[in-house]
Formats: structure tokens, sequence, C-alpha cells
């Protein structure tokens, strides 16, 4: 379905060149929950942005449903670390923003936006700015804005960086509601070991210096995963063991 | 500890008194009357200054307001406050046209940038006075030439911040406009327009300054006409009083300009104040 092959990126500044990609390449199931987990500067937000073409990569393709994508496709919508509501919009407004300019009606973009903000229990406050949201509610405003243009793959970058850990325990449940009814294909980029261990189906392993995948891994745990403890199961600690292994023994090889 | 919560709930002193820790300086209510008696303190020493003082020389309160009261009866004051008010609204609001178009231009489109950038840096250093002559020159010795002054002082504010606010557009904000497959144009009018308001507003509060300045100096200058003409005719003629009733009265049409632009700015930008208080 979404094929990423041998993409690369270098990033040139005046005194130094860094290799935040080197030759990744990855098949992504269709409907599928990956997650992509490393530490920070191994590159997995910079393989998302190129996958949404937000940053092009120096080299390499990225292939979505046989066809070679150039830059912004409508059916990949994404969600920011950073939340990035505009604050001169109303909440209502700001998930709006991906259907303007489709020729749609007035009414029927606002009716659209609506429908998403049910779907994150945000309905309530669809008039209110922004800036009176606590976080966890703008970044679902922003989870509602990305799912309003319906795509067939949502790209969430590390969505719940800036949260605590109540509101992201809440959403990662909402986001796995949300995922098991809609059934599209996500790619999550998160360095939260146990948030890709709740959410996933596979988990690729990032590396940094350069930025490259050293494993992906399947996670085989019963759905739905909100209905008992994730954390206590046996194959669940397993996987993270490994995880960390694959990933911390990298770190000290660095040291 | 006891003690001080008794002394709270004592009847007859409210909780407030007890409560509140001992401040320095004065209080607010206190700083208001000191500003109002200072005041009538210079106004008085300028009144009584006018015993042995030339009155030529400042004038006094008394004076300025029976000539002022002069001036207004004879339209004289209201022909050329209106006269001035419409030419600096004019400028101004022609000049906002054209700087802020020309600023977002340049600030989303990097060819128009390296264009114009020479022309805004040399217009943005001559000093304005200079250009006086030359627009009587192209515009000949009235109104356009003094509309002309007052489009060409105030417009390298407008240009300049609202390029900067282009510019300095959250990075964030514009990754949205890409991501959901808004055009360039599209970006530019929903999200970089309204991003940059806050510095577009900055250029406007600046260039409407100069605009003021401007339009006294073409009235002076330029036919003698509006506020500018009453203040070099009644300065070459030592008329203080009415000299400075008209200075007073060009300081009041700069006030209400710009409150009116503080008006519109809350009336159209009014996330800019909630913006700015969540920073």
């Amino acid at each position: 379905m979404l094929d990423i092959v041998g993409v690369s990126k270098t990033f040139e500044t005046r005194d130094r060149r860094v290799a935040a990609l080197q030759e990744v390449s990855l098949s992504v199931r269709d409907g599928e929950f990956l997650s992509l987990v490393g530490p920070s500067g191994c590159g997995k937000t910079t393989l998302l942005r190129i996958i949404d073409g937000l940053t092009d990569a120096t080299s390499g393709r990225i292939i979505f449903n046989g066809v070679e994508l150039q830059g912004v496709s409508r059916e990949m919508a994404f969600v920011f670390q950073d939340i990035n509501l505009l604050p001169w919009r109303t909440v209502v407004q700001n998930v709006e923003i991906g259907l303007e300019g489709r020729g749609l009606s007035k009414r029927a973009r606002r009716q659209r936006a609506l429908q998403a903000l049910e779907l994150v229990g945000l309905e309530t406050v669809a008039d209110a700015p922004p800036y009176t949201l606590s976080g966890g509610m703008q970044q679902r405003v922003g989870v509602a804005r990305a799912l309003a243009v319906d795509p067939k793959v949502l790209l969430m970058d590390e969505p719940f960086g800036h949260l605590d850990n109540f509101t992201r325990e809440n959403l990662q449940v909402e986001v796995a509601r949300l995922w098991q009814s809609l059934k599209m294909t996500v790619i999550f980029v998160t360095h939260d070991v146990d948030e890709a261990i709740f959410l996933s189906d596979r988990i690729a392993l990032f590396r940094t210096n350069p930025g490259r995948i050293a494993e992906i891994v399947e996670v085989d745990l019963k759905r739905p995963r909100w209905e008992y403890n994730v954390r206590a199961e046996p194959n669940a600690i397993r996987l993270r063991e490994r995880i960390m292994d694959e990933l911390e023994v990298r770190k000290l090889q660095l040291a | 500890m006891a003690a001080t919560l008794q002394t709270a709930r004592t009847p007859g002193s409210t909780v407030n008194e007890a409560a509140r820790p001992r401040r320095r300086g004065v209080s607010p209510r206190m700083g208001q009357l000191i500003q109002i008696v200072s005041l009538i303190l210079v106004l008085v020493a300028w009144q009584l200054s006018g015993n042995f003082l030339n009155p030529i020389l400042i004038s006094t309160p008394s004076r300025i307001v029976s000539d002022f009261g002069e001036i207004l009866l004879n339209g004289q004051l209201v022909q050329a406050f209106v006269g001035s008010a419409v030419e600096m609204a004019i400028g101004f609001g022609l000049a906002c046209l054209v700087g802020i178009s020309l600023g977002v231009l340049m600030g989303r489109w990097r060819t128009a940038e390296h264009a114009v950038d020479p022309l805004v840096s040399f217009g943005n250093a001559t000093p304005t006075i200079a250009l006086l002559p030359v627009m009587e020159i192209w515009f000949g010795l009235g109104l356009a030439a003094r509309l002309a002054f007052i489009f060409v002082i105030c417009i390298w504010s407008l240009l300049i911040n609202t390029l900067a606010g282009v510019k300095n557009v959250n990075r964030g904000w514009a990754d949205v406009g890409r991501s959901f497959g808004l055009s360039p144009f599209e970006s530019t009018r929903r999200i970089f327009i309204p991003a940059a308001m806050p510095f577009i507003f900055a250029g406007m509060r600046l260039a409407l300054a100069q605009a003021a300045v401007g339009m006294i100096l073409s009235g002076q200058e330029i036919g003698e006409t509006g506020l500018g003409g009453l203040v070099e005719n009644f300065g070459s003629f030592f008329q203080t009083g009415h000299l400075i009733a008209s200075i007073i009265s060009s300081t009041a049409l700069a006030f209400i300009a710009f409150w009116l632009l503080a008006r519109a700015q809350a009336h159209f930008c009014p996330w800019i104040r909630a913006m700015s208080a969540r920073r």
C-alpha cells in the first residue's frame, strides 16, 4: 500500500552535514498501525515528514498505491507534535482548514468539521477559540482536523509528547478506538516504547547516526488493548525488554 | 497566629484591610489625584506667567482658549482640521494598500523580495523632508503633492513591518497549510496574512505617526493649507495663542487617528490581544 524505498536525507549546514536518514526502506501494510520508535535525532520525524511531503528526501522514493508521490497527498493527513492550531480561528474553523479550497459549500464544510469533532468528543466547543482549551483538548482538535479530510493514511508525529501522563494515556485509548472503528492506516512516531506497544501492530526500531531502521518487530498482543492491563502481560514485558535492548545497547555503544 | 486571625474577623474591619500588606509608594487613587493637582498647578503657573512674560513667548491658557474659540467659530479650524484629516486618511490609506500588499508579495516570493529590496533600503534611508521639493516637481503645488508626500513618508514602515511579519510566521502554521494541500496562494491568504497581523498593525501604528508628521509638514510647505497651514501662518505672524491652539488641534487629530486604528484592530483582529497574553 505504501512503500518507502531507499529514502535518504542529509541536512547540510554551514559547518556540518547531518545524515538524518540513510537508505531507509519500509513497506506499510494496508490498515495497520505502525509505530516508528527510537531516541531523539534518529530521523523518525524526518521520515514522517518526507512521507507527508513536508520535507523533500535527498534520495529515494515514496510509492503510495502504486504511484510515486511528489509532494503532499490529499489522502494523507498529519497530526503535529506542536499541535499548531491557528489562534485566529475557532475550533471548528481550524478543523475546516483541510476542507477549504476543495469546492465544498460553507455549510458542507462546517458539517464535515462538526462530524470530525464529534469523533473526538469536542463538538460542544466548536465555536470556542483554541487558547481556551487545555493541551489535551487542543491536540484532539488537531486529530479531528486530520480526520476531517477522510485520509487513507494518518501520520502522527509524537502527538502526545507535550502532554501530561494522564492526558496522554486517555488520548492513547482514544486513538486506539478511533483507529479500530475508522479502519485507516496509521504511522505513529514516538519515543515512548510503552505507547508504541499499546497502540501498534508493528514497531520499526530506529538507530541514530545515521538514522536507519534496525529492526521491525511484530506486536502480537490481543486487541482491544484498552480492556486489559497490557503492561502486565508477559508477552508485552518480553517485547519491551527486547526493544529496550535493541535501542539501549546501541546507545551504550555510541557512548 | 491566632491573634492575627482574630483581627481579620473583628466586626468593622474588612478582611482586605487586615490582609493587605504594607504597600510602598502611593495608591492608584492618590496617583490620579497628584496628576490632577500637578496639571492644575502647571496651568495656574502658566496663566500667571502672562503677567510678566511677553505673551508672544508662551501665551496663557486663557488666551489660548479664547483664540481657540475664535478660529473654531469663524470656521478656519474646522476647515483646516477636516482638510488635513482627509489628506492624512487618503495618504495613509494608499500607503497601507501598497505597502502591505508589497510586503506580503515580497515575503512570499523571493524574486519580488530581491527585486524591490534595493528600493526599500534606499527609500527608507532617505531623510523624507528632502523629498518635499521632489514631490512638488512631480505633482505640482497642490493636493497631489501633499498626498504623495504623506504616501512616501509612511509607506516604508508598512512594507518593512509586513515583510518581517510574513517571513516570521510560525513554521508550524506554515506546515499546516502545506500539509493539508493548500496552494501557496491559499496559504498566503488563509495563514500567512492573519499570522502576520500583529506585525502589520505595528507597522500601521508607526506609519500613522509618520503620516501625521507628513500631514503637518506638507500643509506647511505645499500650499499653506490645513492644520499645517495654520501653524505656518500663525507662526509667521507671531500669533502664539492661535499657534498653540492649532498645535493642540493637530495632536487631537493624531490621537483620534490612533484611537480609530486601535478600534479597527480590536474589531478585525481580536485574537491579537489573546495571542500576546498567552505568550
